[in-house]
């Protein structure tokens, strides 16, 4: 390779004649381009793409979402990342070997020489540890991300073991590649915080290939090359993220040109397909997210269990999807996507529901509700969409509605006891969360331990956490799988909930960019490159 | 005899009369004040003349072109665009003609006694005009329905609140300029009270100006309850909406462009209608104008 290079160099014909030929025809190329065009080449090379959210947390130990990892991912390193392309794998990052020794110790090695931010130095064990214990030391709401985490023992300057209590099957798959695997300087939190606790929004060092440049909330996050960076350089100068919580913006700014990579609704992806914007590339990747109904069950109105199963009868899921995205995406059984270990074939409820059998549950309840119950709904086309045929669909067996349309700020803080008392009125609320390759992600905010923080519908059963615990640490798969469709056949028998759809993940991007993307099209923000 | 005779046979023209005759000489007047009855009466007679119920969902095929089944063809959910249009009038309507009613009464009583009632009242109620006014509407609007929620109530409460001041602050105003005109005092010193010389003598003279302003403001209104519904802080789904219709039709309008357009040629019509009405009356009745003619 660094032979060929030193022909090629050697042999060009680069004279001062060509020099100056060169340099000529090159002022006659920034002059014919329009002034937009100049100004952007003088600025370097910037990435620009749209996310779902705003960020609120970039203490890895205390992340909230998966739009904070997306930025997580540019400015903080890790042992193991997720392998770009359309298979579920992982690969090295910041460790240079990494090994399961037995059910409950891993073995780890960094690679040398890897450097924090400022004066902080080095990436060592110490570090690792800190980083890792942190979340549990700290009661963090994601500390079950780490699951039966013991602790980590440093066995030298860059060594260490990581001890668990039991087997814990997410470690591979979520634990390490995600949010609570990445790695702070122990030495830079302990200096910003009184006891090494969250330190917020406020990142005292870095530790990945780019720097947090700036954050505007709401308008955008910029970030800049790490100049301590020691690994592969990314492919870009600078990334900067719009947060747009409606996708039909960002699907509109794209064409603008205002944005080089975005997700796009499903309602829109036929005709991309057909008509697709100049220089464009469009990707189809399955979601993993899911999309449900969920109720209130300390809300009085929904106190009744035939109420709530009226409802979930009442809701021809076909029909809600198929408006909703247009036909491009199916129906839900459960919270779990088809291809991984737990997921339904088939939901107790029929996916079309079934009226008759809503009537009756309604009639056991003494009929319907006298004040009309309200849907939540985030402020989104395909969410405001869902609600209004959800509303004209129990109306059919008499269960009047209203919808109350939230803004993303107030939506999702909605059912938080921390954030005041709204949970108390919340009835119905459609609700999508994110997903990562291992089912115990989406059981794990619906254990009774998330009421009030995730777990909006409050719904609590012994025999559900039992299970949740449980899962964690079978080996056998299938046995495994069957407690995830157990799981779910429970949450269903509640009454708190009916599951609509994992949607799907298209993409679209400029035909110069190289993204890279997980299986399911979730972008890995660092490891992007081609030219905007 | 004669001179009396004439005084018998040229009565004093009503105010009916006298805007219809202006208007007749106004073609941008008679335009407007076509466009508005045209509005208004397909407002009122929205639920005779729509084929569909406005929330009728999958009434025919979902984003189709305008059809002799559905005149400006169907929205994403195969609801008749038309007869949503028609419903969105009725609420633009309302909300027009609540929330200005609201802001002309409380701003006449407001400004009747910032105008005539103590100086540190006056002073008082000024700081509580501007304090209102330094509000950019929308803004406010935003931030009100973030803490109440959204509704069609919210947006007749947000646009109310706002007004206010503009008819309080030109009421006031007037109210003054008023207060010492010779004939007033002449009331006053024959024994009238305030009442009287408000109702009688005060009210008369501002309120034309004041009507006159409210119909030139209600394109203002309507375009801000379009805006807040277009932003999702309106009117609650599935009622209709004008600014509803534009923000689920500029969702799809790679899909088709007819919801986008049944949803703006209403407002651009209102509009006109609107202000070229309101012109036309001011044109009527200001005296100076008049007397220019």
């Amino acid at each position: 390779m660094t032979k060929t290079n030193t022909v090629s160099m050697a042999s060009a014909p680069f004279g001062r004649r060509a020099f100056l030929k060169g340099a000529a025809s090159t002022c006659l190329f920034a002059a014919t381009m329009p002034l937009g065009s100049r100004i952007w080449a003088q600025s370097g090379q910037t990435l620009r793409l749209s996310a779902y959210a705003d960020i609120d947390a970039l203490d890895p130990a205390f992340y909230q979402n998966g739009y904070n990892v997306d930025v997580m991912n540019c400015i903080y390193t890790k042992l193991i990342r997720y392998k770009a392309g359309r298979e579920w794998d992982w690969e090295l990052e910041s460790a240079e070997e990494i090994e399961q020794v037995d059910d409950t110790h891993i073995r780890f090695k960094l690679k040398q020489g890897l450097q924090f931010s400022g004066d902080y130095g080095e990436i060592t064990a110490e570090d690792v540890k800190f980083s890792f214990e942190r979340a549990i030391l700290h009661d963090s709401p994601v500390k079950s991300d780490w699951g039966p985490l013991d602790h980590v023992e440093v066995t030298g300057r860059y060594e260490g073991v990581i001890v668990l209590k039991e087997p814990f099957q997410p470690l591979w798959t979520i634990a390490l590649p995600y949010g609570t695997g990445h790695i702070v300087s122990k030495k830079a939190v302990l200096d910003a915080t009184d006891d090494g606790g969250n330190f917020g929004m406020t990142p005292p060092v870095f530790s990945g290939a780019y720097v947090l440049a700036e954050w505007k909330s709401n308008q955008y996050v910029r970030l800049t090359r790490n100049p301590a960076w020691t690994g592969p350089a990314p492919g870009f100068d600078e990334i900067r993220i719009l947060p747009m919580d409606d996708t039909k913006t960002a699907e509109r700014a794209y064409e603008a040109g205002d944005l080089d990579f975005t997700q796009i609704t499903l309602s829109s992806l036929a005709q991309y397909r057909q008509d697709p914007p100049a220089n464009t590339t469009i990707e189809e990747y399955p979601s993993l997210y899911y999309v449900w109904l969920g109720m209130n069950l300390d809300n009085p109105a929904l106190g009744d269990k035939n109420l709530r199963q009226a409802i979930q009868y009442a809701i021809n899921v076909k029909q809600v999807v198929d408006a909703a995205y247009f036909g491009e995406a199916e129906p839900a059984t459960g919270l779990i996507a088809p291809g991984l270990p737990g997921h339904r074939d088939h939901s107790a409820i029929p996916v079309e529901g079934d009226l008759d059998k809503a009537r009756e549950f309604l009639q056991a309840a003494g009929g319907p509700p006298s004040q009309p119950l309200t849907i939540d709904t985030l402020n989104a086309s395909e969410w405001t969409t869902m609600a209004q045929i959800i509303q004209a669909q129990l109306a059919k067996v008499g269960i009047p509605t209203q919808i109350n349309v939230q803004d993303s700020g107030s939506f999702w803080t909605l059912g938080m006891e921390s954030e005041g008392d709204r949970w108390k009125n919340m009835q119905l609320v459609l609700n999508r969360f994110s997903m990562l390759p291992d089912p115990y992600y989406a059981t794990s905010w619906f254990v009774s331990e998330q009421v009030g923080i995730w777990n909006w519908e409050r719904f609590s059963s012994p025999e559900f956490d039992k299970l949740h615990q449980k899962a964690l640490s079978e080996i056998d798969p299938d046995e495994r799988a069957a407690i995830y469709r157990q799981m779910q056949d429970i949450m269903e028998q509640s009454g708190a909930y009916r599951f609509l759809t994992h949607e799907g993940s298209p993409v679209m991007y400029r035909d110069s960019l190289e993204p890279a993307l997980r299986p399911d099209g979730r972008p890995l923000l660092p490891r992007f490159s081609g030219s905007v | 005899m004669s001179q009396a005779q004439a005084t018998v046979s040229l009565p004093e023209p009503t105010v009916i009369s006298r805007i219809l005759r202006g208007l007749a000489g106004n073609r941008t007047g008679t335009i407007g004040f076509v466009l508005v009855v045209l509005i208004l009466a397909a407002a009122i007679f929205a639920p005779w003349i729509s084929q569909y119920d406005p929330a009728a969902i999958m009434t025919g095929p979902r984003m189709a072109p305008p059809s002799s089944d559905h005149w400006l063809g169907t929205d994403n959910l195969g609801r008749d665009l038309f007869s949503r249009v028609l419903a969105g009038g009725r609420v633009a309507m309302l909300v027009a003609g609540a929330s200005l009613g609201a802001a002309l009464s409380l701003g006449l009583v407001l400004g009747l006694v910032a105008g005539l009632g103590p100086r540190w009242l006056d002073n008082l109620l000024l700081l509580l005009f501007d304090a209102l006014r330094s509000f950019p509407t929308i803004v406010f609007g935003l931030a009100v329905v973030t803490l109440v929620g959204p509704s069609l109530f919210t947006v007749i409460l947000v646009v109310a609140i706002t007004s206010v001041p503009i008819y309080a602050r030109i009421i006031r105003t007037q109210a003054q300029s008023l207060r010492n005109a010779e004939f007033v005092m002449a009331e006053r010193a024959m024994g009238a009270g305030l009442p009287r010389i408000l109702f009688v003598h005060v009210l008369p003279n501002v309120l034309g100006p004041l009507l006159i302003l409210a119909s030139m403001d209600v394109p203002l209104v309507i375009a801000t309850e379009a805006g807040l519904s277009f932003l999702g802080m309106g009117v609650r789904p599935p009622t209709s909406s004008w600014g509803v219709i534009l923000n689920d039709g500029y969702n799809f309008i790679r899909n088709s462009p007819w919801p986008v357009i049944a949803g703006s040629v209403p407002i651009v019509l209102v509009t006109l209608g609107f202000t070229f009405l309101g012109e036309a009356l001011r044109d009527i009745f200001d005296p100076r104008l008049q007397k220019a003619n």
